[in-house]
Formats: structure tokens, sequence, C-alpha cells
């Protein structure tokens, strides 16, 4: 699965938690530009990601995880050592 | 002049800062401030407060932004004999407004680039080099507030606990009595809480009186991670945390190594006993203490040590809250105020020096909350936590629940009616809101709001709840529920209405 792939499904995760679609997911999109994506819907999210692809983060990617872009990449590499 | 001599943990804020000069005393967003700069920022902050203000101006409101000088607003006005009335620059401003109008503070000190309190005397806590260091605290009468903070109120309004300098002073007193609990210049503390939160002020105030080094949360971070990245990468060695924070990593603990924590202590919340267990393994070094203690008795008002691998004593799962610190009295009462028995449930009520003088002007309020007793004929003042507890035959608290229907939400003590309140004001749909405190699958407290309609866009509601209360109080989740559940007596069956929340996904 590439990157164009993942979006759709990542943005049905975050509709899910965030309960609108208010917003669109950039490489460059944070915490900041969403609005109700903050720590605990982001825990949220995360879990949500990790349901939808079948994979399970590791506490140092989601420690260094900054922006959409970051979360795309981390979903690719573990879908690859999958 | 005796009231300085009282003040012994002013005096030794002031020997901090010239003591440790060349310490870090706080991290903040990866950048470190020493003792040195610490003390230059709250020398120019005692200037400004002294060419503003009067010394009749008590209380002066603090936007709490997380920077030195907020932290350094703190320190220079306790030195100047001055209260801080936290304002959270993330809660809506109406709210914010209606505090500084309740204490009546007329300045407020905000190191915001452009501050929005256009209506008040805003103080820019400014730093410059040229100052001389001045750390000598002044006359402080013991009976004038430190702080006053403001919780969840039932009727919207918020409610103001106004704490004096004898009662931080007494609870410094006791946490030093503790000889299982021993801060040192070289420990790495976290404080990962907001300054309008009362946990706040044991996170910044023992490491400061220590010579320690404290690390802030940026705003905007994603608090549970970057928790983390402290602990792992600062190598912290002190722990200052709610229970939720654990709850929310804990799919990750495997991960999680740390064996330079000395002390990790919980408090805000029930703490069980699986999860404690589970997180010792990641803190194999750790003390790990279970504190409990309202805002209205200054933080703490005692602990219970876990010890992993031993008898843990819990009720429900949920681990005791131990036994009271010192100079503290803990009485579980009946509904008429009268003593219960051993293993009887109770109200769980705290007399002492650390309990407030009451709430800010709230005469029904504390009439409700506070009572004297007689005891070998002396007037003993309580307050009623509204938490039930039983205590055992060896003397332990055991936690139970609460009477009310007040809630935690991370921390934060919630009144559901609040919400209801808010939910309800602006709403054209006049039919019934509840809301309700739902345990997620991770153990964590997620609020919801359960409306009795067939669903309509509930868009205004929210939009008129964000800008009357702060984040942690908005619903996460919105049923509609055409008939409440109601119970035999008929009152809506909370209970049963919780049922129609799925937020059990997995």
């Amino acid at each position: 699965m590439n990157r164009e792939e993942i979006v759709p499904k990542v943005k049905e995760a975050f509709v899910t938690v965030l309960e609108h679609e208010n917003f669109e997911l950039l490489d460059t999109t944070t915490a900041n530009d969403v609005d109700g994506w903050e720590s605990i819907t982001h825990m949220m999210i995360i879990s949500e990601v990790e349901k939808k692809f079948d994979i399970k983060f590791k506490l140092m990617d989601l420690m260094n995880m900054d922006n959409v872009g970051d979360l795309l990449d981390t979903i690719v590499a573990e879908l690859t050592t999958k | 002049m005796e009231g300085i001599i009282k003040m012994e943990y002013i005096k030794q804020l002031k020997r901090s800062l010239k003591q440790y000069v060349g310490n870090n005393a706080l991290c903040i967003n990866g950048n470190f401030y020493t003792y040195r700069e610490l003390a230059i920022a709250v020398s120019n902050i005692r200037n400004t407060l002294t060419i503003a203000t009067q010394r009749q101006d008590k209380l002066i409101g603090l936007v709490t932004n997380d920077d030195l000088q907020t932290y350094a607003s703190i320190l220079a006005l306790w030195l100047e004999g001055k209260a801080y009335v936290p304002i959270n620059p993330e809660v809506p401003l109406e709210r914010n407004l209606q505090v500084l109008s309740l204490t009546e503070a007329t300045y407020v000190l905000d190191s915001s680039i452009a501050s929005v309190y256009t209506d008040y005397t805003v103080l820019n806590p400014t730093v410059t080099d040229e100052v001389e260091i001045y750390v000598e605290p002044a006359v402080i009468d013991e009976n004038d507030i430190a702080y006053i903070l403001f919780t969840s109120g039932t009727t919207g309004q918020p409610k103001g606990v106004p704490i004096t300098f004898s009662n931080v002073q007494a609870l410094v007193t006791a946490i030093d009595d503790e000889p299982s609990f021993n801060l040192q210049a070289s420990d790495r503390c976290l404080q990962m809480f907001e300054l309008t939160f009362d946990f706040s002020v044991v996170a910044y105030l023992f490491p400061l009186l220590a010579g320690a080094c404290f690390y802030t949360i940026p705003k905007g971070a994603i608090k549970y991670f970057y928790i983390f990245k402290l602990i792992s990468e600062q190598k912290l060695t002190v722990l200052t945390m709610v229970p939720s924070i654990i709850n929310y990593l804990r799919p990750y603990f495997s991960e999680i190594n740390a064996p330079h924590v000395r002390y990790c202590s919980f408090g805000g919340g029930a703490l069980h006993s699986d999860i404690a267990k589970e997180w010792s393994t990641c803190l194999p070094n750790s003390k790990i203490f279970n504190y409990y203690g309202p805002t209205e008795f200054t933080v703490y008002s005692g602990f219970y040590e876990y010890i992993p691998n031993s008898a843990t004593k819990a009720y429900n799962g949920v681990i005791a809250i131990g036994t009271p610190q010192k100079n503290t009295s803990y009485l579980l009462v009946d509904q008429k105020n009268e003593e219960v028995a051993v293993g009887v449930t109770g109200e769980l009520c705290l007399a002492g020096p650390q309990i407030t003088n009451g709430y800010w002007k709230n005469k029904a309020k504390n009439t409700q909350s506070f009572f004297t007793r007689l005891e070998s004929g002396v007037s003993v003042r309580y307050y009623k936590t509204g938490d039930l507890c039983i205590k055992d035959d060896e003397g332990d608290f055991l936690y139970v629940g609460r009477v009310d229907f007040q809630v935690k939400i991370r921390g934060y003590r919630v009144e559901l009616a609040e919400i209801e309140f808010h939910a309800r004001v602006k709403s054209d749909h006049k039919v019934a809101m509840v809301a309700l405190a739902i345990t997620n699958h991770l153990g964590n407290a997620e609020l919801g709001l359960a409306i009795a309609s067939d669903p309509f866009d509930t868009t205004t509601i929210f939009e008129h709840m964000r800008t009357q209360m702060p984040p942690y109080m908005i619903p996460m989740h919105t049923v509609f529920v055409k008939e409440f559940p109601h119970s035999i007596n008929g009152k809506i069956d909370r209970k049963a209405l919780k049922k129609y929340f799925d937020i059990h996904k997995d």
C-alpha cells in the first residue's frame, strides 16, 4: 500500500474520533490545524489507525511524530516490515 | 516580623535562588534556565510589581503561559506577599474574565505577546539583564492568600479555593517530615500540570525548594509521548502524574525502562493496582506513592506507598489512599456528620493546618462543605471531601467512590451538572440532557452527553459549550436516546444510560 492509498483510511480514523470532516490531511498538517485534535484524541486516533491497518506503532516512533507526514511515513514503514 | 520567620518555605525559596545559581531550575521546551536566570527574572518582576501595584493589591491575575516569566511571576508575587490567580490562556476568555471579576483582581501578569485582558492593567513580566538580584522576602502575613484556584461548580459558576501562605507552609512541613520522600539538588522532576491545577504546586515547588530542576510540557505537545520523551531522553528521576497518563501509555509499557526514576507519585484520581503493578516494572528502582488530597486541603493530605510484589491494600481494584500525613486528621462520617465505625463506608473529612478558610465568597457552599466538631474540648474544623472511604482495622483508608455527581477527567474535577447546564442553556431543543463519565477500554473516564430526543444538529450546543468551559469539560461522545431509562423511583438511570455509548469498540 502506498501513501496515496493510505491517506483515505487515515482520514476515516480521524473522522471516527473527531466526529467532523472539516480538515485536510497534508504532510505538514499538525494538531494545531485540526479542530479537536489534542493529546487525548491523538491517542484515540493512533489506536484507531493501528486497528484499521492491523499494525502496532512503537513508542519511539510515536514520540517523534510531529505531523501527518510523519504519521504516514510510520504507517508505510510498519506495513512494509509486517 | 514574626510572619517572615514562620514562612520557612519562602525563606527556603530565597536560599535556593541564592545558593544554586549555577544549577538548572527549569527546562521549558528544551531550553534550560539556571537558578541565576530565574533569580534575575524574579527580581525584574518584583521591580514591575513594586512600581505598578500597592501593598494592598494582594490578588494578581497570572496568565499561565509555559515560560520562565510565568514561573518567575509566582515566586515574585510570593516574595512580595501577594497571591497568584492563575488563568489558563486555553480556557474560554469568558470563563477567565469571570474568575478575574470574582477575585476583583485589577492587575494581570501576562507574558503573551498581545494580551487579551484589555480591561485590566496588564503587567508584562519582561526580563532585562540590568537588574540587581533581589530575593529577600517582604513582610508576609501568613494569613494572606498565596493562590486561588477555581474548580468546576454546579451552577455554571466556577468555585474559588483560596490557599494561604500558612496552608502552603503546612504542606511543605508535612512533606519534609516524611523520610521516604527526599528530593535532592541533582533531581530532574516532571512538571506536567497546567498551573490552574493544584497538583502543579507540588510539581514546581518541591524541586525549587531542593535546588532541583523541573521539566514542563509545552502547550500543544502530545502530553503522553512528550512525557515519555522527557523520561527517556532527560533521564528524569522524579515523576508526579495523574493515573490517566499511564493508562494511555499502557499499550507501550514493554518499551519503557527507566531505572533512573527514584520516585513516582500519583494523585488526582483512582490508581488501579493492576496497572500500578505493570507500571512498576518500567521503573525498577522507583518508590511509588499513591497520594490523596483535594484542592481545598492544599494538594496532598496523605498517601499510601505501593510496594510491588507485596500485599497491596485495594478496594474494587483501586489502591488504598493510606494514612493522613503530619498534622492532618481523617474522619469518616455519616449523613449527620457523625463518625462511622471501622469497616463502614463514610464520607472522608479532613482537618488540620492545610484546610482552606472556605470557598471564595460562597457562604451557601461553605455551610455545606465545612463543619466543626468538639474533640477533647477543642473545636476542630473539618472539610467534607465528597469522597467515600472505608477505614480498615490497621488504620488505612480505602477509596470507595464519590457521594455526588462529580467526576475526575484527566485529574480535573468536573461537576456533571455544570456541563448539563451549559449544554441546555442555549439549546432550541428543550429536552433532557445528561452528562456522564464513561470508562473507555483503557480505563480512563471520558465525557459523554446523552440527549433525550431524535437526532438533531448539536453544532450550536457544542459551540456554546466551547465558549464557556475548558476543553477537558467538553463531551467527546454524544448519543440520542428517545426515552431515557429510569429507575424504579423515577430517577434517570445513569448506569443504564451509559450502555448507549459505544466506546468499547475493540
